[in-house]
């Protein structure tokens, strides 16, 4: 029976730990893409998936809206989930693209240094954190009842949260539909190419400021894809895209800029995460997840899919 | 020092060296001695394996084969810094200056750094070659942050060491200019100043000439052999110029796809037909 | 050349003097106070980050260190607050020296981020251990050590020792390993050892300014060295110029009095200092000062072409 009832929680984490490392890695995958073309973290990615987050949130819960004194209903259709969150993505995705436009093209095309564009893109996030702080207030919002389905499911003694097994699904949709984009479209082939060498594929008439811009609009998505499971999970605030840290050390455990690297951290980390805080304890679970940081770069410092870039002497 | 005694001597052997990335090979069976008190050239076409062979004596790659003697020391396993302070500075193909520090405090990191040959005693009481800091280039991390002790007359030595050097390469009056910004040439002649102050024994110079017009070329050509008299500065120079080599170093190695095809002095190298063969293969060479 | 350092270090004396006996009301003084806790922690990671080429977000960790282990030595053991707080310095440093070790073989981002990792569960652990840190609630009831004085005259004594440290054979070890770690090893650096060194420096000050800033507050908290502060430490680096040790001390200060100008519209506050933050890397990415100090912009008095000629 007590086996019986450790393997019942063990195989509960696991599944807990998946869907969250699923939506860490939506959040991973997007920045890691950012990293491969460009080398530099870019630390507002946490923004772009609160933005996601509101907007979704704002459209599930907006009765009216106040245009020039007048006051218009908004129809009920658009207090849907799937309405919500496409306005969601595309926001998301069409934010990303003008922090990319104002804030790190200037910086781009005057130096060459990465840490200029990572210590304006902390000051975007900041931005972006502290608009939302004075426009919404820092309160901590739930998405509306009903929005997901919270029947769960139950298998014998293992009880599965069903927005736990729908943020796994859609993560699978949403990064299977990526990894289509990347390797079955001419634009796809245009940023694996910019991946390698952005300056060479740039020599070879692929225009990179405008790929740079699909690039962007894609991880801002794809992040907006993990901020409204992640609101779902643990309720929005303006904070809420400090949790991207966690994206980063797993992009970072699977190697820098490698996509595939940042999924298998990411569940890597998922699983640790739900592990510990099932079996040792919940406060520890950062903890672990840090110390797991450690252990990876001290065995392997480029990750498991990272490039060694090696000088040239 | 006795230099004529030393005359003789091997300061530096490779034996057998093998060097492989991953499979594909850069060096194979490399063998050659160079002795105290030479003048040496490495020639072979772009792509032969001469940068690779001054990263294995230099230590930034350990081999996967084979062995590096220096004053009769195995030097294979040790790292670049512990290499470098035996007595063994280098110069660098694609420069690597400290690009945003001024001419002469790239000369003077270096001044600082000089280290003595000397000895040490180990375990079992047999004395095994060793360095230690020169005494009159040194001062200590108290000294650093509180400017006082030796701070003060060490530093003027470094710094007029440094000047000395710069004044012999034709940069002295260049010294407070940022490294980064001195034109392509003169950067090159500081890479070879930044070696000296190390005080080396051996002085590997990679592609020396490499961007230079043939005034600058001839020019360098006088630098490098009255270095080598001063300092009784044992030399390997890496070039693809055969002309250059040629003129300046007595004994020449060259190598190709890795291997060393010809060893001997210019007259010698210039009649192997193998040495014609691959520089045939390479027009650009053959071009310059 | 000692003439040059003299007068340098003087300046810094006099400076010091200056903002002790400058007459001010309470409040003047707390900002004065709050500059000299800034400008130290700036000053360390400057010389990790400016002169060393490391790029570092959780330096806040090693300012929770030297505060808590400061505010424990005081509160609970009853040791004077001077030695208590070279203590913490020196558990700032005896913590980098673990972390460096696994850590500084990272180049780039990977460092960088690995830095968020630890600094985060540096926080976590003093959040976590009740028994001695009192846990997420903070520690209260710090004696008010950190007078005007003793803020000015740690301020000062690190200041001098930086400076004269960066202009030594050491500060330009630093930068060789900065600029081409390949060609400092090739120079005889150990370059690991080069960074190490930078690390241990950087983390005493930061050890030090979280003492003083322990006996400033009276009150102590994890959540105060989130990385929230350990980002704002590299931005004012950088805002000050990588390289330059007169720009970081004067980035810190603008950015102190700035934030302290706008404490009434706190709301605000944060969204200024994000968007200033952009502004300025568009602006003028190399930051204040670029790679120069302050002096070498006073013409006359860029002392290297005098002192050359006094040594032939």
């Amino acid at each position: 029976m007590d086996i019986g009832v450790h393997f019942s929680t063990l195989l509960q984490q696991i599944i807990n730990g998946l869907s969250l490392g699923s939506v860490y890695a939506l959040i991973a995958v997007g920045y890691s893409l950012v990293y491969s073309i460009l080398s530099f973290s870019n630390f507002a990615h946490g923004g772009f998936l609160v933005v996601g987050g509101y907007i979704c949130y704002g459209l599930l819960t907006m009765e009216s809206i106040v245009v020039g004194g007048a006051v218009l209903n908004i129809p009920s259709f658009v207090n849907n989930i799937w309405i919500a969150s496409l306005f969601a993505l595309l926001g998301a995705g069409f934010v990303a693209v003008i922090t990319e436009r104002l804030a790190y093209k200037p910086i781009r095309e005057r130096t060459s240094t990465t840490l200029y564009l990572l210590i304006a893109s902390m000051g975007v996030s900041i931005v972006i954190e502290n608009i939302f702080v004075i426009v919404v207030g820092g309160r901590f919002r739930a998405l509306p009842q009903g929005t997901f389905p919270t029947t769960p499911f139950t298998f014998g003694n293992v009880t599965v949260n069903a927005s736990d097994v729908l943020s796994l699904v859609f993560a699978v949709v949403f990064l299977g539909g990526l990894q289509f984009f990347l390797k079955k479209t001419r634009w796809g082939l245009a940023i694996r190419a910019a991946a390698c060498d952005l300056r060479t594929a740039g020599l070879m008439g692929v225009n990179t400021s405008f790929l740079i811009g699909i690039v962007f609009f894609v991880a801002g998505l794809l992040a907006a894809v993990g901020g409204i499971f992640l609101s779902a999970r643990y309720t929005l605030y303006p904070q809420l895209g400090g949790i991207t840290t966690k994206a980063f050390v797993a992009a970072v455990i699977g190697g820098l800029g490698s996509l595939p690297g940042a999924v298998v951290g990411s569940l890597i980390l998922g699983l640790a995460e739900m592990l510990t805080a099932g079996f040792i304890s919940s406060q520890m679970r950062d903890l672990v997840v840090f110390s797991m940081l450690v252990i990876v770069l001290l065995v392997k410092p480029d990750g498991f899919f990272g490039k060694h870039i090696s000088d040239k002497i | 020092m006795m230099a004529t005694k030393t005359e003789s001597r091997v300061l530096l052997e490779l034996e057998n060296i093998d060097m492989f990335f991953g499979g594909v090979l850069a060096v194979k069976g490399m063998s050659f001695t160079v002795m105290d008190n030479e003048l040496a050239g490495i020639i072979g076409p772009n792509g032969a394996g001469k940068t690779t062979i001054f990263n294995v004596i230099s230590g930034v790659y350990s081999p996967t084969a084979g062995t590096i003697w220096f004053r009769e020391q195995d030097i294979t396993p040790l790292m670049a810094y512990q290499v470098n302070r035996l007595g063994i500075a280098r110069t660098f193909q694609n420069l690597r200056l400290f690009a945003r520090s001024s001419v002469l405090e790239n000369v003077m990191t270096a001044a600082q750094n000089r280290y003595r040959y000397s000895f040490r005693e180990n375990l079992r009481g047999h004395l095994t070659p060793s360095y230690r800091p020169d005494p009159e280039y040194f001062y200590g991390f108290l000294e650093s942050i509180l400017h006082a002790g030796k701070w003060m007359s060490r530093e003027t030595n470094i710094r007029k060491k440094s000047m000395e050097l710069l004044d012999r390469v034709g940069l002295a009056d260049r010294a407070d200019q940022m490294a980064g910004t001195l034109p392509y040439g003169m950067q090159r002649r500081l890479e070879i100043a930044r070696a000296i102050a190390l005080d080396p024994k051996l002085l590997l110079l990679d592609e020396p000439a490499a961007g230079m017009n043939p005034e600058e070329v001839f020019a360098l050509n006088d630098l490098i052999t009255g270095l080598h008299k001063d300092f009784r500065l044992t030399t390997l120079v890496i070039e693809h110029h055969m002309d250059m080599i040629m003129q300046i170093c007595p004994h020449i190695i060259c190598v190709n796809f890795g291997a060393k095809i010809a060893e001997g002095t210019p007259e010698e190298i210039q009649a192997n037909p193998e040495v014609l063969s691959a520089y045939l293969g390479d027009e650009e060479a053959v071009g310059e | 050349m000692r003439t040059k350092s003299l007068i340098g270090n003087a300046a810094f004396v006099l400076l010091g003097l200056f903002l002790v006996f400058l007459p001010l009301s309470g409040y003047q003084e707390g900002i004065i106070i709050l500059l000299c806790i800034n400008c130290i922690a700036a000053m360390g990671v400057s010389l990790l980050t400016g002169f060393t080429g490391i790029f570092t977000l959780g330096h806040a960790a090693y300012m929770a260190l030297g505060a808590y282990t400061t505010a424990i030595l005081t509160v609970r053991l009853g040791v004077h607050w001077v030695p208590a707080i070279v203590a913490g310095g020196v558990v700032a440093v005896l913590v980098a020296w673990l972390i460096g070790i696994p850590t500084l073989r990272l180049t780039g981002d990977y460092y960088a981020i690995a830095s968020i990792g630890l600094g985060e569960a540096i926080r976590l652990i003093l959040e976590n251990w009740q028994s001695v840190t009192r846990g997420a609630r903070g520690f209260p009831g710090i004696d008010s050590y950190t007078t005007r004085e003793a803020a000015v005259a740690f301020f000062v004594i690190l200041g001098i020792l930086l400076f004269n440290l960066i202009n030594s054979r050491l500060g330009r070890e630093l930068k060789a390993s900065r600029d081409d770690r390949v060609a400092a090893s090739l120079m005889g650096f150990h370059t690991p050892r080069s960074r190490m060194k930078a690390l241990l420096i950087s983390a005493f000050c930061c050890g030090i300014s979280g003492a003083l800033l322990g006996g400033y507050m009276n009150f102590i908290q994890p959540s105060m060295f989130d990385m929230m502060k350990s980002t704002e430490l590299t931005a004012v680096v950088v805002f000050g110029g990588l390289g330059s040790m007169s720009g970081t001390i004067l980035g810190s200060a603008i950015i102190t009095l700035v934030m302290e100008y706008f404490r009434d519209i706190s709301q605000y506050r944060m969204l200024i200092y994000g968007a200033l933050l952009v502004v300025i890397m568009v602006v003028r990415p190399e930051g204040l000062l670029g790679n120069r100090e302050i002096w070498t912009f006073i013409p006359g008095l860029s002392g290297k072409s005098n002192d050359r000629r006094r040594d032939k």
